[in-house]
C-alpha cells in the first residue's frame, strides 16, 4: 500500500509541474544548485548538458539515435557498427566525425569497456570484442561513454570539456559553473539563454535559496522528499533510478561465500527504508525493479538474523571495513548496517575515505537506466565494476542472469531510490531524463522572450 | 461566466484513453497455460504437487480459477496431479507485470530446492481491445495505434507537428518526415508512405510546421523552419513499382512565409514570416493586413458579419488581438487561452467559434468554444478535458471539426477530432 502511494504521488507531482500548456519562451538564465559536483560522475548535471553519446535513452527509456543515426550488429553481436550523423560540429566548430569519436571512446574507457577495439571507417565508428555485446546500443547511452573533444584543430587538449550538447562549457568560477546555449545544436537550441550551476551546495541552503528566489532548481534527496512536500516546494520526481547496494568482497575472510551470505541474511532493509530514507523508494533484493522486470518479487527481502547467526557458524571473523560516501545519509545507513552485521556477530567498522586497501564492504548507488532490463543490467554491474555481459532477452533468461549473480552473494540490494527536484515558479516543462536528472535544454522560463 | 444555452459540450471523437483489457476470454490463457505447465513439467517431471496461484498484477482476479483450470489440466496431461499442501512439490504461480510486459511466473519447489519458470505474456499495450474499436466507431485518426503496427516509436522526441486530411489521404508531419496514411475499406488507415524529408537546418526544440495538401490528395507541401518540401504523387505502374509507393519528396532551403490561413480551395488566404530559430512568427504578414502585428504564436480568420473577415492574433506576449477594419485590438477575456486555437464553423450559436487550448493554469489541459461578438471572448462551451498536453490545433480542411495534437502522459502523441454537437 505505501508503494503504491509513493507511485501515485510520484506521478501527481510530476504531472502537476509538466503541465503547463503555452508554448515556451526563449532566453533568460536558469539557476540550479546540487549537492555534489556537477560535472564530476557519468549523471553529473553538467555532462549531460555539454554532452552527446552515441546513442541516448529516450523519455521513455528506449534507445534512441544521437550522435549515431543508426547501428547494426553482426558475427553474433560481436561487431557493431554506427553512423554517425552528418553536419554536427562541436562547440569550437571542429567537425564532429568517426576519428573524433574514437579517440573520445578511448579517452572515456580506458579500461573495463564493453568492447576490445573501437576503430572509424569512413562516417562509421565500428566496435569489436571477443565476446558477444548484445546491448551495446544501451551501453553507449550511459553517462561514462559521453563524446567529448580530446584534440582541438591545433593539436591541443582542450583546458575545458568541449561536446556537442545543447549547452556549451563557459566558465566555472567560485563554485559556479556557467554554460551558453549552443545556438547550432543539432538538437535545435534550447529556450534558456545560459544555466548557472552553483555545486556543493548543502539542501537545506539550497531549498533556502529557492524560496527567496535565488535558484530555480534544487535537489531533494529521497529521505528529505516529505520535508519538501510539507514545505509546499513544487517537486518532481522520477521513477526508481537508482538502486542502493552493499558491495562484499570475495578475498581474504570473505572469500568464503557462506559467510558472504551471513552478512546478506543480516541486513534489515526495512530499517533502512523506515528509518534513514523516512520510507521513500522501494525495498529490493533484486538488481532491478519489480516495474522493470516483473520478477523482483521472486528475491526475498525479509531478514532472517538467525539464519545469518547459523551461518555463520560461530566463526569469529576479521573485523571488517565498510566504505560509504562521506554523505550524511550513506553515511547513517552504513552505521545502520554495521549495526545489523554486529548483532549477527560480525564486526565492522564504517569509514568515509576510500583507502589504499579495497575495503571490505562498501555501500554504493548504482544507476538503473532505460527501459530495456537487459541493458539496464549490464549498466548497472559495469557500475558497480563487473564486467558480466548480460546475454539473455527474455524473462527466464534475465532471472537466471540476475539469480546466479546474486547467489554469488558479492552485492546485496537494498533499496531502489528516485531522484526528485523542487522547481521554481518561474521555470516551466521540466521532463526528467530516463536517469532521473532534469532535461534543462527543454526547460524554458516565464517572463522571457 | 455560465457558457451559453445555444451550444452543448464539445463532443471529442476519440478522446478516450485506450484502456488495458481487464478481461481475456478463456481461450487466450491456453498458450500460456500449456507453455507454463510445459516448463513445469520439465522441471517435476511426473509426480504430485500442491498449486497455489496469487496475483500481482493488473490481471482481473477473476480469471484466476479459468487459469488454475486450464493449468491443472495441463500439467495433468504431463503427469502432474494436483495435491494438498502437505506435498513436498510446490508450485507457486504468481500473475505479476512490470511497467510493459505482463508475465505467468511460477515456483517449483523440490524439497528444499527451488526452480523457476517464466511465461512471457506479452506487452501490456497489445493487450488493449479498444484502439481499433475507437476508430471504426468515431472514425478517429489514431496515429498511436497505425504507427505502432508498421513498427514506428512514438515518443516525444519525434513529434507530430501537423495534420491535413485531403482526398482519400491523411498527411502527418513529423519532425523530419511526412508520414502519408490511406483510408483502407474498414474506414480504417494504413501507412502508405513515410517519407523522409531533407531538412536544411535543425530544428528547434518548440518543433512547429505547416502542412497544405493539393485538393485530390495527391500531393503536399510542407513548411519547416528553414526548410520547404512538396512531395507529389505518380501512380506506379503495375509492372514497375516505384519506391514509396509513387510518392517522390524534394526539399529546398527557405524562409518564405507560410500559408497560416487557407480558403475552402487550399489557396492560402494569408501568409506569414516565421522565425526560424524560435517557434513563433515575426509578425510580418503577407498580403498587408495594414497594421504592425506584434510576434505571435497562432492566428486566425474570423468570419465577421456581412462576409467581412478579421484576423485573429495570439501573440507571444499572452495577449490575443483582432485586427478588423484596419486597426488591431486587444480582445478580452482570453486569459485562460493557452498558445493556440483554431476556427470551428460548427453551424450553432453564431455559428463560428474558435476552440482554444487553456493557459496551463489548471492541472490538465482542456479545449473550450469561445464565441466573440465583439471584442470580448465569450465562453459557448464547457472546457472540454483533454487526458495529456495539445501541442497543436488545426481547422480540419471543411471548416467543421478541429483536429488536436495531443501529448500524452506517455509521452506518445495522438490525433483527436473535435466537433460541436447544437444544443
Amino acid at each position: 500500500m505505501l508503494r503504491r502511494f509513493a507511485i501515485s504521488f510520484s506521478l501527481v507531482l510530476v504531472c502537476v509541474c509538466a503541465g503547463a500548456r503555452t508554448r515556451p519562451h526563449y532566453g533568460g538564465s536558469l539557476r540550479v544548485e546540487v549537492a555534489g559536483d556537477p560535472w564530476v560522475g557519468p549523471e553529473g548535471l553538467a555532462r549531460r548538458l555539454v554532452l552527446d553519446g552515441l546513442t541516448a535513452l529516450d523519455a521513455n527509456g528506449f534507445v534512441s539515435p544521437a550522435l549515431a543515426v543508426e547501428w547494426q550488429s553482426d558475427s553474433g553481436d560481436h561487431r557493431w557498427q554506427f553512423r554517425l550523423r552528418q553536419g554536427v560540429h562541436f562547440h569550437d566548430g571542429s567537425p564532429m566525425n568517426a576519428v573524433a569519436v574514437v579517440m573520445a571512446l578511448n579517452t572515456a574507457c580506458s579500461g573495463n569497456c564493453p568492447w576490445t577495439a573501437v576503430r572509424a571507417v569512413g562516417s562509421a565508428v565500428i566496435f569489436t570484442s571477443d565476446s558477444p555485446m548484445p546491448n551495446l546500443p544501451g551501453l553507449l547511452a550511459g553517462g561514462m561513454y559521453l563524446i567529448a573533444l580530446t584534440r582541438t584543430a591545433d593539436g591541443q587538449t582542450p583546458a575545458n570539456p568541449i561536446g556537442t550538447g545543447p549547452f556549451q562549457f563557459t566558465s566555472s568560477n567560485n563554485g559556479q559553473l556557467t554554460l551558453t546555449a549552443n545556438e547550432s545544436c543539432w538538437q535545435g537550441r534550447p529556450f534558456v539563454d545560459e544555466i548557472l550551476i552553483t555545486g556543493n551546495r548543502p539542501t537545506r541552503e539550497q531549498w533556502l535559496d529557492l524560496n527567496v528566489g535565488r535558484t530555480d532548481i534544487a535537489q531533494v534527496p529521497p529521505q528529505e522528499l516529505r520535508q519538501a512536500q510539507q514545505q509546499h516546494l513544487a517537486v518532481v520526481v522520477s521513477p526508481p533510478v537508482e538502486l542502493l547496494a552493499l558491495q562484499v568482497s570475495d578475498a581474504g575472510a570473505l572469500t568464503n561465500a557462506v559467510l558472504r551470505a551471513a552478512l546478506a541474511q543480516a541486513v534489515d532493509r526495512g530499517a533502512l527504508f523506515n528509518v534513514i530514507f523516512q520510507k521513500q523508494g522501494e525495498i529490493t533484493a533484486s538488481l532491478l525493479p519489480q516495474s522493470l522486470t516483473g520478477y523482483a518479487f521472486l528475491f526475498p527481502a525479509d531478514r532472517d538474523l538467525n539464519r545469518a547467526i547459523e551461518l555463520r557458524g560461530g566463526l569469529t571473523a576479521p573485523r571488517f571495513v565498510m566504505m560509504a560516501d562521506f554523505d550524511g545519509t550513506m553515511q547513517l545507513a552504513a552505521q545502520r548496517i554495521a549495526l545489523n552485521l554486529r548483532e549477527a556477530g560480525f564486526s565492522v567498522q564504517v569509514v568515509s575515505s576510500p583507502s589504499s586497501v579495497r575495503p571490505d564492504l562498501a555501500l554504493l548507488t548504482l544507476p538503473i537506466e532505460g527501459a530495456d532490463p537487459a541493458a539496464a543490467l549490464e549498466t548497472l554491474l559495469r557500475s558497480a565494476g563487473e564486467n558480466v555481459p548480460v546475454a539473455g532477452r527474455n524473462p527466464t533468461a534475465l532471472y537466471r542472469a540476475e539469480h546466479d549473480f546474486l547467489d554469488l552473494k558479492t552485492l546485496v540490494p537494498l533499496l531502489d531510490l528516485p531522484r526528485a527536484w523542487a522547481i521554481g515558479s518561474r521555470v516551466r516543462d521540466v521532463r526528467l531524463r530516463a536517469d532521473g536528472t532534469p532535461d534543462l535544454a527543454g526547460a524554458s522560463l516565464e517572463g522571457t522572450q | 461566466m455560465m457558457p451559453t444555452k445555444r451550444m452543448c459540450l464539445l463532443a471529442i471523437l476519440g478522446a478516450m484513453l485506450v484502456r488495458p483489457l481487464l478481461s481475456a476470454p478463456p481461450s487466450a490463457w491456453e498458450k500460456p497455460a500449456s507453455e507454463l505447465a510445459d516448463q513445469i513439467a520439465a522441471i517435476l517431471g511426473p509426480g504430485q504437487a500442491h498449486l497455489t496461484i496469487r496475483n500481482l498484477s493488473t490481471i482481473p482476479t477473476d480469471e484466476i480459477p479459468t487459469i488454475r483450470r486450464l493449468l491443472t489440466q495441463d500439467l495433468k496431461a504431463h503427469g502432474v496431479v494436483m495435491a494438498g499442501a502437505e506435498s513436498a512439490n510446490t508450485i507457486r504461480v504468481t500473475l505479476s507485470e512490470s511497467a510493459r510486459e505482463r508475465m505467468l511466473v511460477a515456483e517449483v519447489g523440490e524439497g528444499t530446492q527451488s526452480q523457476v519458470a517464466v511465461v512471457d505474456l506479452g506487452p501490456i499495450a497489445t493487450q488493449t481491445a479498444t484502439t481499433q474499436e475507437r476508430m471504426e466507431l468515431h472514425k478517429e485518426i489514431d496515429l498511436s495505434a497505425v504507427a505502432l503496427a508498421n513498427g514506428t516509436t512514438l515518443s516525444s522526441d519525434d513529434p507530430v507537428m501537423a495534420l491535413v486530411e485531403a482526398g482519400a489521404r491523411l498527411f502527418v508531419l513529423r519532425k523530419d518526415s511526412v508520414m502519408v496514411f490511406a483510408r483502407n475499406a474498414d474506414h480504417g488507415r494504413t501507412v502508405e508512405a513515410s517519407l523522409a524529408l531533407d531538412l536544411k537546418r535543425p530544428m528547434p526544440r518548440d518543433a512547429r510546421g505547416v502542412l497544405i495538401a493539393a485538393a485530390d490528395g495527391n500531393g503536399f507541401t510542407a513548411f519547416m523552419p528553414g526548410t520547404e518540401c512538396s512531395g507529389t504523387f505518380s501512380p506506379p505502374a503495375e509492372t514497375a513499382a516505384l519506391p514509396h509507393n509513387g510518392w517522390t519528396v524534394n526539399c529546398h532551403a527557405s524562409d518564405d512565409p507560410w500559408p497560416i490561413a487557407v480558403d475552402t480551395s487550399g489557396a492560402p488566404q494569408l501568409k506569414a514570416f516565421y522565425n526560424s530559430a524560435r517557434d513563433y512568427f515575426t509578425g510580418v504578414v503577407s498580403p498587408s493586413v495594414g497594421v504592425d502585428l506584434p510576434p505571435f504564436y497562432a492566428a486566425a480568420m474570423l468570419p465577421r458579419s456581412a462576409g467581412n473577415a478579421a484576423l485573429l492574433v495570439g501573440g507571444i506576449d499572452g495577449r490575443v488581438q483582432m485586427v478588423e477594419n484596419g486597426s488591431l485590438r486587444v480582445v478580452t477575456g482570453t486569459r485562460d487561452w493557452g498558445s493556440d486555437f483554431a476556427v470551428l464553423h460548427s453551424g450553432c450559436g453564431a455559428g463560428v467559434q474558435v476552440i482554444a487550448s487553456s493557459s496551463g493554469e489548471a492541472a490538465s489541459d482542456s479545449l473550450r468554444a469561445y464565441e466573440l461578438p465583439a471584442l470580448e471572448a465569450v465562453p459557448a462551451s464547457a472546457p472540454l478535458a483533454i487526458d495529456g498536453t495539445v501541442t497543436a490545433l488545426w481547422a480540419a480542411p471543411d471548416g467543421k471539426s478541429v483536429l488536436a495534437v495531443v501529448r500524452n502522459a506517455a509521452n506518445q502523441y495522438e490525433v483527436d477530432r473535435v466537433t460541436a454537437l447544437c444544443n
